[in-house]
C-alpha cells in the first residue's frame, strides 16, 4: 500500500521530477517532429534507459509518450501536417483557427485538452489497473498460453489491413524468438555459432529497427515541409471557454478510455471518433471543419486519454494494445520486469513512479509546453538533411549503449531493410514484435503445460480461463476474416458499378 | 504478379530456410514432449500455410489489378534510394572499431546530410563536427557510455 509519505519520499528522495520533466520535453520535441511517431519516440529513448534504475526508466517512457502525444499536435495546427497519427484529426479544426490567425488559441485548446485527457486518462489507469491485475493470479500455464494465443491473434485481427499479413507477421515475429538459448532444454536454435545470439534477439533491436530505422529509410529523399512560423505563441483557453470544452471533452475522456482498453484501438481512431461524436453531439456542429474549438478538444482530450489508459491492459496482463505500450513492454522486459500482480507485489516502486512520475509530467505539460514551443519549432524547422543524419547518429550510437556491440548494430539494420520490405508490401509492424515479445511466454507455457499433464493435449480444454481466452482468439479471427471477405465484395461490386458507369458513358 | 503473390513467395522461401535451419537445433538429455524443434515446426507449417494463401491471391487479384490500371504512387522512398541510406549506417558500423565513435559519427551525420541533398557547403562540416562533439559530450562524458574509441586513435585518448 502506497502512503502519502511514499510519494513525498518519490518526489524528494528520488531524480523522478526531473526524469518526468525530461521525458516530457524529449516526448514534445519528438511528437512535434513530422514523421517522428510516439512510439518512435519512445524507441529512440529506450536504449538509453537499460543503465538506468528500473522505476525511473519506466516513468521516463511513459511521460515520453505523454509529451508525444501533445507535441504532434503543434505541426498539426500550425502546418497541417500531424507529428504522430494520432494527431491528424487536430489538423482539421487546428490549421483551421490557424488560417484564421488564431493558432496560440488553438495551441492552448490542445494544450489544456490534453492536460484534461491525461489527468482522467491517469485516474483510471489508477483505478482499474490494480484490480484488473490480481484476475491474472489465476493463470495456470495452459491459461498463459491461451493469454499469450489471444494477444497475437487480437493484434494480428486489429492493426488494420490484411488479416494474413497480420498472422505472418506475428508468426515471423515468434520465429525470431525461438532464436537462442531453447527455455526448456536448454540447447541453442538458430544461432548459427555467434556468441551473440545466444541470448536471443533483444525486442529493443526489433523496436527500434522496425519503427525508427524503417522510418528514416521510408522517409529518404523527402523534400523539407513548409516551415513553422517563429512568432507564434500559446495562449491559454479562459475559463469560460475551458467550460464551452466540457461536452467535447468529456466524449473524448470516454473514448479515450475505451479505445485504451481495446486492443488495437489506439489514440489515432479514438481521435477521429471523438471528432465525429463532438461534432454529432454540439451546439454548433456548423462550425467543425471551419475553425471550431470543440474540433481541437474532442481529439486532443482523446488521444492524451489513450496515453495513459492504454496502460492498462499492459500493465494488468502483459498485452499492449499499440506500438508505444509495445515499446514500454520493451522498457519492463528490458529490466526484468513481468507485467501482472507481480509486478504490484514486487515492485510497486515502479508502479508508483510511473504513476507519480505521469501525474508531474502532466502538470508540468502546462508549463514545459509553453516554453517548449520556441524549441520544437526551432527543430521542426532545421533542414531535414541535417535531421535525418542526427537522428541516424541517435539511433545507433542507442543501439551500442545496449551491449556495446556492433554486432546489434548490423542486426538492427537488417532489420530496418526487413522492416522497409515489410512497409512497402503492407505487412503490419505491431502483430511481429508482439510475436518476439510473447514468443517466450507462449512456448514454454504450452511446453511447461504438456509436461505438467504427461503431454496430454486434453489440458488445454480442461482449464476454463485457457479454454474462454482460445475462443476469444479464434472468435477475432473469425470476426476479422468475415469483415476482409465483406470489404472484398463490396470492393468489387463497387469497382463493378463503376466499370459499368463508364461504359454507358463511353456509349452515350 | 503483384505484391501479395512476391509477398506470398518470399513467406514460402524464408518457412523453407527456417526449416532447413532447425535441422542443426541438437537433441538434449532434458527433451520434452514437444521439444527444442516443436514450435519452429509449427511455425514453419503456418508461414507455409499463410505463404500459400498470399500467393493465391496474389495471382488471382492481379488480373483484376491490371484491368483497374495502375496502383498509386508510392510515397515512400525507393529501395535502391533507401538502401543507400542504410549503406551509410553500415559504413558506420564497419568504420566504428577503427576510427571511433567521434569521427565515425561526424562522418555519419555529414555523409547523411550530403545523401539528403544539403547544400554542399561550409555547413555541412560544421553540422557533423559540432554534432559528433555534442553526442560524445552527451553519451561518453555525461551518461559514461562507453564508445569505441577506435584502434587508430588509441594511443591518443587511452
Amino acid at each position: 500500500m502506497t502512503t502519502f509519505w511514499d510519494i513525498v519520499h518519490l518526489l524528494t528522495g528520488t531524480p523522478l521530477i526531473l526524469v518526468a520533466i525530461m521525458g516530457l520535453t524529449w516526448g514534445i520535441l519528438g511528437g512535434a517532429l513530422p514523421g517522428i511517431s510516439a512510439s518512435i519516440t519512445m524507441a529512440l529513448v529506450l536504449p538509453f534507459t537499460y543503465t538506468m534504475d528500473p522505476a525511473m526508466a519506466i516513468a521516463l517512457l511513459a511521460c515520453v509518450y505523454i509529451g508525444a502525444e501533445y507535441g504532434g499536435s503543434i505541426p498539426a495546427i500550425l502546418i497541417r501536417t500531424p507529428g504522430t497519427n494520432s494527431s491528424a484529426a487536430t489538423v482539421i479544426d487546428g490549421y483551421e483557427l490557424n488560417r484564421q490567425g488564431r493558432a496560440g488559441e488553438a495551441l492552448g485548446i490542445s494544450l489544456m485538452s490534453g492536460v484534461v485527457g491525461s489527468l482522467f486518462g491517469l485516474a483510471m489507469l489508477v483505478l482499474l489497473t490494480e484490480p484488473l491485475s490480481w484476475l491474472a493470479l489465476a493463470f495456470t500455464p495452459p491459461s498463459y498460453f491461451g493469454l499469450g494465443i489471444l494477444g497475437l491473434s487480437v493484434i494480428a485481427s486489429m492493426t488494420g489491413g490484411s488479416l494474413v499479413k497480420g498472422l505472418a507477421a506475428a508468426v515471423i515475429g515468434l520465429m525470431i524468438s525461438t532464436v537462442g538459448t531453447d527455455p526448456i532444454s536448454g540447447v541453442s536454435r538458430f544461432t548459427f555459432d555467434v556468441p551473440d545470439l545466444l541470448n536471443g534477439v533483444e525486442p529493443v533491436l526489433v523496436m527500434v529497427g522496425l519503427f525508427a530505422l524503417t522510418e528514416l529509410m521510408s522517409q529518404s529523399g523527402s523534400t523539407s515541409l513548409t516551415q513553422l512560423k517563429e512568432s507564434v505563441r500559446i495562449r491559454l483557453p479562459s475559463l469560460a471557454m475551458m467550460n464551452r470544452l466540457k461536452r467535447s471533452q468529456t466524449i473524448g475522456c470516454i473514448l479515450g478510455l475505451f479505445e485504451g482498453l481495446t486492443p488495437g484501438g489506439g489514440g489515432s481512431i479514438a481521435a477521429f471518433m471523438s471528432y465525429n461524436e463532438a461534432r454529432r453531439w454540439s451546439k454548433t456542429p456548423e462550425l467543425f471543419g471551419k475553425g471550431s474549438e470543440e474540433g481541437v478538444a474532442a481529439p486532443e482530450t482523446a488521444n492524451n486519454t489513450v496515453a495513459s489508459t492504454a496502460l492498462i491492459p499492459l500493465l494488468s496482463f502483459g498485452i499492449p494494445s499499440s506500438n508505444s505500450t509495445a515499446v514500454l513492454l520493451g522498457g519492463l522486459l528490458m529490466h526484468g520486469l513481468l507485467p501482472g500482480p507481480r509486478l504490484f507485489e514486487q515492485n510497486p516502486q515502479v508502479i508508483d513512479s510511473l504513476y507519480v512520475g505521469s501525474f508531474v509530467a502532466i502538470i508540468a505539460q502546462i508549463g514545459v509546453g509553453m516554453l517548449l514551443l520556441p524549441a520544437a519549432v526551432w527543430l521542426v524547422n532545421r533542414p531535414r538533411p541535417y535531421r535525418a543524419g542526427f537522428i541516424f547518429a541517435l539511433i545507433l550510437s542507442g543501439i551500442y549503449t545496449l551491449n556495446t556491440s556492433t554486432f546489434d548494430l548490423g542486426l538492427a539494420l537488417a532489420l530496418g531493410v526487413v522492416g522497409y520490405l515489410m512497409r512497402r508490401t503492407g505487412f503490419p509492424f505491431l502483430p511481429m514484435i508482439l510475436g518476439v515479445v510473447l514468443g517466450h511466454m507462449v512456448e514454454s507455457s504450452y511446453r511447461r503445460s504438456l509436461v505438467l499433464s504427461g503431454g496430454d493435449m486434453m489440458v488445454f480444454l480442461q482449464d476454463p480461463i485457457c479454454v474462454g481466452l482460445l475462443l476469444a482468439a479464434t472468435g477475432f479471427v473469425v470476426y476479422s476474416l468475415t469483415r476482409e471477405l465483406r470489404d472484398a465484395r463490396r470492393a468489387k461490386a463497387e469497382q463493378a458499378d463503376t466499370h459499368k458507369a463508364h461504359g454507358q458513358e463511353a456509349h452515350g | 504478379m503483384n505484391k501479395d503473390a512476391w509477398s506470398g513467395l518470399v513467406l514460402l522461401a524464408l518457412a523453407g530456410t527456417y526449416f532447413w535451419a532447425t535441422g542443426a537445433i541438437p537433441d538434449s538429455t532434458l527433451e520434452d514432449e514437444v521439444g527444442a524443434v516443436g514450435l519452429p515446426h509449427a511455425l514453419t507449417a503456418a508461414l507455409v500455410l499463410l505463404g500459400l494463401i498470399l500467393l493465391v491471391r496474389g495471382v488471382l487479384a492481379a488480373r483484376t489489378e491490371a484491368a483497374a490500371g495502375p496502383e498509386d504512387e508510392e510515397r515512400d522512398a525507393t529501395l535502391p534510394r533507401a538502401l543507400g541510406f542504410l549503406a551509410l549506417g553500415a559504413a558506420y558500423v564497419l568504420l566504428l572499431p577503427y576510427v571511433g565513435y567521434l569521427v565515425a559519427v561526424a562522418l555519419l551525420i555529414g555523409g547523411v546530410a550530403l545523401y539528403e541533398g544539403a547544400p554542399r557547403r561550409w555547413t555541412v562540416p560544421v553540422a557533423a563536427l559540432g554534432g559528433a562533439a555534442f553526442y560524445w559530450a552527451v553519451f561518453v562524458k555525461l551518461l559514461g557510455v562507453s564508445q569505441p574509441v577506435g584502434t587508430l586513435f588509441q594511443g591518443l585518448f587511452s
